[in-house]
């Protein structure tokens, strides 16, 4: 299902003789017994989007750190202009030319922008002293620069999410970098944020800029992208003109198969209504006067504009804020929660968004992890923790959910992100709930384990569960809801039925244009 | 948990490597008696870092227990003395104040999200200043049943110390609540992140309740049992044990971020410190090497533990192996050191038989005593006596018993003590003598059956009221004057100045004492008092200094302040006076010969020992002292000498 | 500079309020000699809690200054009691506390150990293996001109009143416009974003222990002339006082922002308590509880104003 962006000026055609700017030729990167890079070959030609894509895992994260020189290479070279990058460091990478944008922002949350700014392109003895007029003046006409509307002297640790990405951007440009590296760039955009990127990019490249461009959505690069790599397992599988593949080649491509029904949609009979919420509102999260019903064996789809409220919805209906007014109802009976324990007790789960901080413990096992809301499972009446019982949960989890693991002891930072995101699922599911509320659970994960998602979402539905599920891609969400609820400013401002929904529809209302 | 195991079979090596070098050079190590004694010693600590351990698990810490037990010991003392409760409620109080406290960390830790680290930085402070203002710092309380102080000295069986039931029921409870519970895993899952642990549906906030609370718990518990093993209660108990505490559980191998530890490591790395310093007494080595092999084993094990943690370096290699290796040539280069340093020493016949004589001051690091071991040193050599001399570094009625302990462990001939607490080591005194040890006390006494002889260089009285008697000398008997003491429950300082308020309500109407400030024996805050003092109370035209670095500290404030009208006097070396007296600002330092003090408290012990000393004499030969008066079991010393401008400069220490 | 107020004003607030009452109810606490004994008694914590703001700021934590304060104390007074001239002394004593802060910020720096383990070892090993060298015997019989740097009384207070000024005013100078400065502020906020950015990390915090060092081993010479000898043990337990007076300035401990307007203002705080205390006729045995109470009621105040801030945010 295609849906429109605000669209930018159409890209300039392809230049084949243009310039290459950045080139990687044979690069190798091992980290312990893992391969990451077998001998990647990747050049970049000034005044291009290079679009670069490949499942989790397929080392686009590392080729790009090589890149930038956040890591060294075990063989193979960098070249900037026919000439070979030595010893590269962060450092010198920026001193080259080379930017970076990654999709977590990483400014400094204490530091003002306009310092954030300065640090990315100042260089010079460290005993030199700082002028803070130019740094401001610097930050206020890059700020206007990209669209933002932010204070230079504001902590950037206070900026939202996409106000956090626009400086980022600021800073890459200021950095009049040659290179510029995006990974996922739009992950955290709204669309009028994301409309903005695309504008800013178009004007890069038509300056000359050389531009990588990694992203899962494929929309985005058919409408910027002049080139595509596709990497798999290690190695850059093809390189060719955008114009010169469709969808289906590019999952083939990635994937190494064909995959058929990316969105198996389970038909269902749905029983009575399971889930109720009349008029929840909660003032420190943003949430005003919330109404939606969930049935039986129901995925409730819930769309909207990044900040649109909907994380924060499920926040408050899973007990991690205060709720102020309002009534929720589960299987007709008042439900009161007060805190994540009583949500889960009353038969709730809560899949959430920030999968690594959130979701799941990296530095405990698959086994805690997945047990971890479960405890009075794997303990007795006193509280005592029975290892045997322990195992075998995590084991039974870890084999329906197809988590790939040498065993329920790997510690789960030493997951891929698809994996990662299985075992919460198997902490939540372990819970017998009877709502589930999943939050972008396909965020960063590759094709091929969304697509074992989605099998599983499905699986929980036909055995009666109650399902909301948050999510960003309209393609998701139309494909796997048999009604879609829409949010926009902490309110739900409509549901729609599968067959009424469509893109457009969503996204008017999400911006809030009433119907 | 991998490099936990590690860490613990690397401390195992190294408690191993100890106990052999201490079976070597330490007299009486290997045995049931010291053991036990070892064991009787950790109760208090342990008790800590055991609380202490799912603290740190749970990624926060607890400075303040140490605090906790000082002020849940004043709150036993003052009910039992004062208020006159049973035993048993006294303990119930001291105990609701333990949890009360631990409640105040866990609220503003747990619900106001504040850093652990400032919020028990901020309760060390406070509990330890609210057991101070209780008592006024001063108040020991002592003289608690035998029924009681059985809990803390005495033994189950005739060999196991009472409060060890209490140490094994500890490591048991937070053994199974760590490490085989639901709360225990959440407090792991919260050590590592605890927003992910909240976002799982574990109970945060009530979790580090709990831990909190128990930490103050332990604190509490470890206060009573300190009372009952020292037989007193004052406000300076715990001090330090924060830090030993946490010591034990980092070398235990449990992360200080957070997320990973176990009891064993923590029960390990109590074992490797308390052995460590025991073994160190009984071979003999002044009590400031086990705070260095302390500090540096604390380094090394981070620092490899840190090493190995590195990718590379872990799998290739063979950590225990190099453990081993490096235990075993630490054990080698200890024992040689040991011996080739231990060998020297004359054999002087004519002295009489070589005996060995363990001498402690109340506190190392005080030039009063520093002077006094010079005298001693002078015996030893003379005398033919093997000296031990050693002590706490500051004031610890604690850290004095275990020294003698250690001494009775190791046999030694005799025992010396200037005592800080008399009750408190009277206990110890008396077991040293039903083993065959004789003991003397000097400068400050114990329990009158608790020693063969009391060296009296002037007794409190006599002290206290000397310093009056000048003080209403150099003022015409009338005016205002000030003292400052040494730390607020310094026992000898209070003493003195009971003294002195006694003297003045007897004879000196018209003289008034209007403040008495603490200088903690810091010459620096000694000067700033004084200071203080001089502004406050302009009339004041006298400060009695009578702790020995604050005479000099309030000498140099008199000279910078320009004021000629103050005067000081004091308790003091005349070494550290001499500029003052001579400036005028210093009239008197009163004192007596410490070298003299020095030199009796070996040669009285040594002759003991000796046998040329028995119980009954008038008079016994010192050495260069030549014939010494004894009255009763008292060996006077002389008489307190003055020191001023004519006679200062004929003294030299 | 800034001079917005916003986490400095409780301490501000305090401080004014603590000075009021004085007015009134002890008004010579005003005099000249007092404010300038005042003073001078504070300028060594001045100096070691500017070093402890940049170490909070780099998000960790110093407990051994205490320690390495009385080791340089004994070498100041050694090295010259040895013949060492008058002039090099103060630099071999400065010398001195950066190697040994200079070993903090090895085994933090390089070996990555946590700072609170490796300066609770330190603290350990310096102070005992000073005991242990010295015995405890003070320097004694230095010569005439060690005492004010052989300034005479007055001279010599005003010298170390504003040598300990200046150089606490060009730290924080520096702190806010020199970009080696800034790099630890940036640190401190996210080290790994910090590393991304192309600084040093790990010399920049290593840099800031030795600094810690460095500053500690000046406090120590200035507050040693103020005297004609060298106790054994001085520097007793000035690492709580620091690092009291830095959290209570207004620095949090996370890390990342700091101010040394706050530190100066704590400093001045908890300085003035002992003192006051005496001239408001005040038990001298509450100065450790009182101490206590204004750290805990400074993380309850900042702790609430946090909360209300997250609240608006969110709205």
């Amino acid at each position: 299902m295609e849906y429109t962006r605000r669209l930018p000026p159409t890209k300039t055609s392809d230049a084949p003789f243009s310039p290459v700017i950045l080139e990687a030729r044979q690069v190798r990167k091992s980290f312990g017994a893992v391969q990451a890079l077998k001998g990647v070959s990747f050049d970049l030609r000034a005044g291009e989007v290079h679009a670069l894509v490949g499942e989790n895992g397929a080392g686009k994260s590392t080729l790009i750190k090589i890149l930038t020189g956040a890591l060294q290479p075990d063989a193979g070279e960098l070249l900037l202009r026919g000439e070979r990058i030595v010893d590269n460091t962060p450092a010198k990478a920026r001193s080259l030319g080379i930017a970076v944008i990654y999709q977590q922002p990483a400014l400094f949350p204490d530091l003002t922008v306009a310092e954030n700014l300065a640090l990315a392109s100042e260089s010079g003895t460290p005993w030199r002293r700082v002028d803070w007029r130019l740094r401001r003046e610097t930050a206020a006409q890059l700020l206007a620069t990209v669209g933002a509307r932010l204070s230079p002297d504001a902590r950037a640790g206070t900026l939202s999410m996409p106000e956090q990405q626009m400086v980022e951007i600021a800073k890459a440009i200021h950095a009049n970098a040659q290179v510029l590296i995006m990974d996922e760039p739009t992950a955290s955009l709204g669309d009028q944020d994301a409309a903005n990127l695309f504008r800013l990019v178009s004007e890069l490249r038509a300056k000359g800029t050389a531009i990588v461009y990694i992203s899962h959505r494929f929309e985005e690069l058919f409408l910027l992208a002049n080139r595509v790599t596709v990497l798999r397992d290690g190695v850059s599988i093809q390189t060719c003109a955008m114009n010169d593949v469709t969808n289906a080649d590019l999952i083939r491509l990635m994937v190494g198969r064909e995959l058929d029904t990316v969105f198996p949609k389970h038909q269902t009979t749905l029983g009575d209504t399971a889930f109720e919420v009349r008029e929840l509102s909660c003032r420190s999260l943003g949430v005003k006067n919330a109404s939606l019903t969930i049935r039986r064996g129901e995925i409730l789809g819930l769309a909207g504009l990044v900040g649109s409220g909907r994380t924060q919805l499920a926040e408050a209906l899973f007990g991690l804020a205060p709720v102020d007014s309002g009534e929720v109802f589960l299987n007709g009976q008042p439900l009161k929660v007060n805190s994540p324990g009583d949500a889960v007790r009353a038969g709730l789960a809560y899949v959430p968004e920030d999968r690594r901080r959130h979701g799941v413990i990296l530095e405990l096992s698959i086994a805690a992890n997945s047990t971890m809301a479960s405890l009075g499972k794997i303990s007795n009446a006193s509280g005592f923790l029975n290892p045997a019982t322990e195992r075998q949960l995590a084991n039974d989890s870890i084999a329906t959910l197809g988590v790939k693991a040498p065993s329920a002891d790997t510690l789960t930072k030493n997951l891929s992100g698809g994996n990662q995101q299985k075992v919460a699922l198997a902490r939540w599911l372990m819970t017998d709930p009877k709502v589930l509320i999943l939050d972008e659970p396909t965020q960063g994960i590759d094709v091929g384990a969304k697509s074992e998602i989605y099998h599983l979402i499905g699986q929980l539905a036909a055995r009666g569960l109650a399902i909301l599920m948050i999510s960003s891609e309209t393609s998701e969400v139309l494909g796997l809801s048999d009604r879609v609820a829409v949010m926009s400013h902490g309110e739900i401002v409509g549901v729609l039925d599968r067959a009424e929904a469509t893109p457009q529809l969503i996204l008017e209302m999400a911006l809030g244009h009433s119907e | 948990m991998k490099t936990n195991r590690q860490q613990e079979w690397i401390l195992a090596a190294f408690i191993l490597a100890e106990i052999l070098l201490f079976s070597l050079t330490g007299r009486n190590f290997f045995s049931i008696t010291n053991f036990f004694e070892v064991i009787r010693l950790s109760v208090e600590l342990g008790l800590l870092a055991l609380a202490l351990t799912p603290v740190i698990v749970s990624g926060g810490i607890d400075l303040s227990v140490g605090s906790m037990m000082g002020l849940c010991t004043v709150t036993f003392g003052a009910l039992w003395s004062d208020a006159h409760f049973s035993i048993t409620v006294a303990i119930v109080a001291a105990l609701l104040v333990s949890l009360v406290g631990g409640f105040l960390n866990a609220a503003l830790i747990s619900k106001l999200r504040v850093s652990p680290l400032i919020v028990t930085l901020g309760t060390f402070s406070l509990f330890r200043g609210m057991a101070e203002g209780i008592t006024a710092g001063a108040r020991n309380y002592s003289g608690f049943p035998a029924s009681f102080l059985y809990l803390g000295q005495g033994y189950l069986g005739g060999i196991v110390p009472t409060q060890t039931i209490l140490l094994v029921i500890a490591i048991a409870g937070f053994y199974l609540l760590l490490q085989r519970t639901v709360i225990g895993r959440g407090l792991y899952a919260i050590g590592h992140s605890s927003e992910g642990a909240r976002y799982a549906a574990i109970p945060v906030a009530s979790r580090l309740v709990l831990v909190y609370v128990l930490s103050g718990l332990a604190a509490g518990l470890a206060a009573i049992v300190y009372v009952a093993h020292l037989g007193q209660a004052k406000s300076d108990a715990g001090t330090g044990y924060e830090l030993i505490a946490i010591t034990a559980v980092v070398l235990g191998g449990t992360s200080i971020f957070g997320g990973s530890g176990t009891i064993l490591g923590t029960c390990l790395g109590l074992a490797a410190i308390v052995v460590l310093q025991n073994g160190l007494r009984l071979s003999a080595w002044p009590t400031e090497v086990a705070g260095i092999s302390t500090g540096t084993l604390l380094i090394l094990t981070i620092a490899i533990e840190r090493w190995v943690n590195q990718e590379k370096v872990r799998k290739t290699t063979p950590i225990l192996q190099w453990s081993a290796v490096g235990a075993v040539a630490l054990v080698a280069a200890f024992a040689v050191f040991h011996f080739r340093s231990s060998s020297a020493g004359l054999t002087n016949t004519s002295a009489g038989k070589r005996v060995t004589v363990a001498v402690m001051p109340k506190a190392k690091g005080d030039p009063y005593f520093i002077s006094c071991k010079v005298g001693a040193e002078e015996a030893a050599a003379s005398l033919n006596v093997d000296l031990i001399w050693d002590g706490p570094t500051g004031l610890d009625a604690a850290k004095q018993n275990e020294l003698v302990q250690g001494w009775i462990t190791r046999h030694v001939d005799a025992i010396s003590v200037s005592v800080e607490n008399a009750p408190g080591i009277s206990t110890v005194l008396r077991e040293a003598r039903a083993q065959g040890i004789k003991v003397v006390t000097w400068d400050a006494d114990a329990e009158l059956d608790a020693r063969d002889y009391f060296i009296n260089q002037a007794t409190a009285q006599s002290i206290g009221f000397t310093l009056t008697d000048e003080a209403a000398r150099v003022m015409h008997n009338r005016g205002d004057f000030a003292i400052i003491t040494g730390a607020l429950s310094a026992a000898n300082q209070n003493l003195w100045m009971s003294f002195m308020r006694q003297r003045l309500a007897e004879k000196y109407p018209d003289l008034k004492l209007v403040a008495v400030r603490p200088s903690d024996d810091d010459r620096d805050k000694a000067f700033a008092e004084a200071q203080t003092l001089m502004k406050v109370y302009p009339k004041v035209k006298m400060l009695v200094a009578i702790s020995a670095p604050a005479v000099p500290g309030a000498g140099e404030a008199v000279r910078q302040s320009g004021r000629k009208d103050v005067q000081v006097i004091g308790l003091s070396l005349p070494n550290l006076c001499k500029p003052y007296v001579h400036g005028g600002e210093i009239e008197a330092v009163a004192l007596w010969n410490t070298k003299d003090l020095g030199y009796l408290a070996v040669a009285a012990p040594a002759a003991l020992a000796r046998g040329t000393l028995q119980a009954g004499a008038t008079s016994f030969h010192a050495g260069r002292l030549g014939n010494v008066e004894i009255k009763g079991s008292d060996i006077i010393l002389g008489a307190p000498l003055l020191f001023r401008k004519d006679n200062i400069d004929q003294f030299n220490f | 500079m800034k001079l917005s107020l916003d986490r400095e004003w409780p301490a501000l607030a305090a401080l004014v309020v603590l000075y009021i009452f004085l007015a009134i109810a002890a008004p010579n606490f005003y005099h000249f000699d007092n404010l300038r004994d005042l003073a001078l008694a504070n300028v060594s914590l001045l100096l070691v809690a500017a070093g402890m703001t940049l170490i909070i700021v780099i998000a960790q934590i110093d407990i051994s200054v205490g320690s390495l304060f009385a080791v340089v104390s004994v070498a100041f007074g050694a090295l010259i009691k040895a013949g060492l001239p008058l002039l090099l002394a103060p630099f071999a004593a400065l010398l001195i506390g950066a190697a040994l802060g200079a070993m903090n910020g090895a085994l933090i720096s390089y070996v990555r150990a946590p700072s609170i383990v490796v300066t609770l070892a330190t603290m350990i090993v310096w102070r005992e293996s000073l005991r242990w060298s010295t015995g405890g015997a003070w320097v004694e019989d230095l010569p005439k001109n060690f005492q004010w740097f052989g300034f005479g009384q007055h001279i010599g207070q005003a010298v170390i009143v504003s040598s300990a000024l200046i150089l606490f005013g060009v730290f924080w100078w520096a702190s806010e416009n020199v970009s080696a400065f800034r790099a630890i502020y940036a640190t401190g906020s996210d080290a790994e974003a910090a590393r991304l950015a192309g600084i040093p990390v790990k010399q920049v915090l290593f840099a800031v222990f030795v600094l810690m060092g460095a500053l500690t081993g000046v406090a120590a010479v200035l507050n040693a002339v103020r005297f004609s000898d060298v106790p054994a043990n001085s520097g007793m337990n000035l690492e709580l006082k620091a690092i009291a007076a830095v959290v209570v300035g207004g620095t949090p401990i996370t890390g990342g922002r700091g101010s040394l307007l706050g530190t100066f203002i704590g400093v001045l705080l908890l300085g003035s308590i002992a003192p006051a205390l005496t001239f408001l006729g005040i038990n001298p045995y509450w100065e450790k509880a009182i101490q206590g109470a204004i750290i805990l009621a400074t993380v309850l105040f900042d702790a609430l104003r946090s909360h209300r801030e997250r609240r608006l945010a969110l709205a």
